[in-house]
């Protein structure tokens, strides 16, 4: 079963008389595993595609299913149900709570299960290491580095070890050195089997991903599929 | 369920998180509520204070007392019930088991020995003790007897046993009230002080036709008549009758004042529940005033503070969180917030408790209701002014929140 399912989607605006359209009928399928990249510049749609393949949005017309689950005419509640459930969010300016913990950060998104997870204290830790800081639980965000902070954030994403990882310019906020650190964990990650989508404009982050779509004015104009992305240990060293 | 609790622990990370907020919010809510918590309080004191002086005044009991308020106050004579008053009215009033009239004498010289104090000499009959509901617990009550044959006997008061007879038994002894020997036949009980600061043990009890005809050189008044009734429930058609039946001894017309006065319980509770009513009412509006100040403080600090962590909500609804798991999260912070007001409130209450009384002598009294009241209504402000902002809160988008920029 596809992980991603968009039959004809489209996601219109309106301010005042005008009609903008975000997304023009736009199929598209993501499978379980993949590493995409959604390129393109400013305005193409490549956010609004992200906040609809993230149950942030709803398409105005079309259909989407996310997990065999179609998304389109679900409430508000529901919506929120199924980001706890399915995705993990990634965002360009980390957004970790400034005044918890990276432990509690990273257990945040356990709060609005409803079922109560089994130790999640000790999977937060674990994912806390996995992403190279597990000796920094205790900090709170101003403490750490922004690398250091995407990397809390991407423990985060993985709490409730959702099947698809949103990341929306992930790398916005870093420098070089840095942000190559984060995409090889991002691909790590996609070697253990993790779906990931990046949104960005940048190549190089780009080149991380196996398959590539081209967004403009809101139509996947171009996709490329790579044999061979961007090696793990390529690129500059890994400064946590 | 587990949602709620999570919401609750959220909302306490962020009071934490944001102290100088919280302190603003605690501090002003708390004043509301310490100004509540003395209303309370006095309320409560007042009631207290007046239930224990009706016990005590007994609520079957009635005083008549000579003269009008308006005579009274002017100086002009109190002298209206006669000893024929008092008989008609026991021929009148079978169901007055008591009916006893006094008529008092204030600051009469007394000596024994070398001894000397001032005291205040109430003449009365045999039923004085049992009419104030107050034993005799050493010698014997008045009798009969002492009352017709007008004799020199008199019971003492404890604070009259401490002055004159300090570390000799009083009974039988006699002492010189004025120029008068009377023998001590009785102590009463310790009474201790009323209400207004009168020491109710300070005085000599006597009959009350040695006291007229002996101190005060009177055939025909009395000062006061106390009456207890067999029937408590009918103590107020008991009050009118007495009235009417006093105003028709007294021949006073119809729209002509009453030239006496009649107090039972329900004036007394009357007069210090209104003593307290006006401060209650200051307060009251100064309570409830700062705490819609309070309300309104929160309530902008909170909007401030929701602006401010539009990221923060952005990112809770993101990885999950329904609108109203923001809701409940805003909404519980500020309760927590003037909850903890309230219970500071409270303490300062109690703190300024002491100092009410000490500048007003208030009757006041600290109970679980005082905290109670405090804490629903902290909690209360909360709700209604915490709602606003926590209903923005909710209604924030999720995309608007954590659009990067």
């Amino acid at each position: 079963m596809s992980l991603c399912v968009l039959e004809k989607v489209s996601r219109t605006y309106t301010t005042g008389d005008m009609v903008v359209w975000a997304l023009r009928q736009v199929d598209l399928t993501i499978e379980p595993g993949e590493f995409v990249a959604v390129m393109g510049p400013s305005g193409s749609g490549k956010t609004t595609l992200m906040n609809i393949l993230g149950c942030l949005d709803v398409p105005s017309s079309g259909r989407y299913l996310l997990a065999g689950k179609d998304v389109t005419a679900m409430d508000d509640d529901e919506l929120s149900r199924m980001r706890s459930e399915h995705i993990g969010f990634i965002f360009q300016s980390f957004h970790l709570l400034p005044y918890a913990t990276a432990l509690e950060n990273v257990l945040l998104p356990t709060l609005y299960l409803d079922r109560p997870p089994d130790g999640r204290k000790k999977r937060a830790l674990e994912l806390l290491s996995l992403v190279g800081l597990e000796d920094r639980a205790n900090f709170r965000p101003s403490q750490l580095s922004g690398g250091q902070q995407q990397r809390v954030a991407i423990a985060r994403a993985l709490m409730n070890d959702p099947e698809l990882v949103l990341a929306d310019e992930p790398t916005g906020a870093l420098d070089t050195a840095t942000a190559a650190g984060i995409m090889r964990l991002l691909s790590s990650l996609n070697e253990r089997g993790k779906t990931i989508v990046v949104v960005t404009h940048d190549p190089e982050v780009a080149a991380y991903a196996r398959r590539v779509i081209r967004m403009r004015d809101g139509v996947p104009t171009e996709e490329s599929v790579r044999r061979d992305p961007r090696p793990l240990n390529a690129g500059a060293p890994v400064t946590p | 369920m587990r949602r709620f609790f999570f919401a609750i622990l959220q909302a306490l990370q962020a009071v934490r998180a944001f102290k100088l907020r919280a302190a603003f919010c605690i501090s002003s809510v708390a004043l509301g509520i310490s100004a509540i918590t003395v209303i309370v309080a006095a309320t409560e004191g007042a009631y207290r204070k007046a239930y224990e002086m009706v016990d005590r005044f007994g609520p079957d009991a009635m005083l008549v007392l000579g003269g009008s308020e308006e005579a009274r106050a002017i100086g002009r004579r109190d002298k209206t019930i006669t000893v024929g008053d008092v008989e008609a009215l026991r021929q009148a009033f079978p169901t007055a088991y008591l009916l006893v009239p006094m008529s008092s004498v204030r600051e009469v010289n007394v000596s024994y020995g070398n001894r000397r104090h001032q005291t205040r000499v109430t003449g009365t009959t045999e039923g004085y003790s049992r009419s104030w509901s107050w034993p005799v617990v050493d010698g014997r009550d008045l009798t009969e007897a002492d009352v017709k044959g007008a004799r020199n006997v008199a019971l003492i008061g404890a604070q009259v046993v401490r002055e004159i007879f300090p570390d000799t038994d009083p009974i039988g002894k006699f002492l010189f009230v004025r120029n008068l020997a009377v023998r001590v036949v009785g102590v009463l009980e310790e009474r201790g002080t009323t209400g207004a600061g009168h020491n109710l043990d300070d005085r000599i009890v006597m009959p009350i036709t040695t006291v007229m005809k002996k101190l005060m050189n009177e055939k025909t008044y009395v000062n006061a008549v106390r009456i207890r009734f067999m029937d408590v429930r009918n103590m107020a058609r008991h009050r009118e009758e007495v009235r009417a039946f006093l105003r028709d001894r007294h021949q006073l017309k119809p729209g002509q004042p009453d030239d006496f006065r009649l107090l039972s319980s329900e004036e007394i509770i009357r007069f210090l529940v209104a003593l307290t009513g006006s401060l209650v009412i200051f307060i009251g509006i100064t309570g409830v005033m700062s705490l819609v100040v309070a309300g309104f403080v929160l309530a902008n600090l909170f909007l401030l503070s929701v602006n401010e962590r539009i990221p923060e909500i952005g990112i809770r609804r993101a990885v999950g969180a329904r609108r109203r798991d923001i809701l409940f999260q805003f909404l519980f912070e500020a309760t927590a917030l003037t909850l903890a007001g309230g219970v500071l409130g409270f303490g300062l209450g109690v703190a300024a408790g002491p100092l009410l009384k000490f500048v007003a002598d208030f009757p006041i009294y600290f109970s679980w209701k005082a905290f109670a009241v405090g804490l629903a209504l902290s909690s209360l402000v909360g709700l209604i002014f915490g709602l606003q902002p926590a209903r923005r809160a909710a209604a924030i988008h999720p995309i608007q929140a954590i659009r990067n920029g």
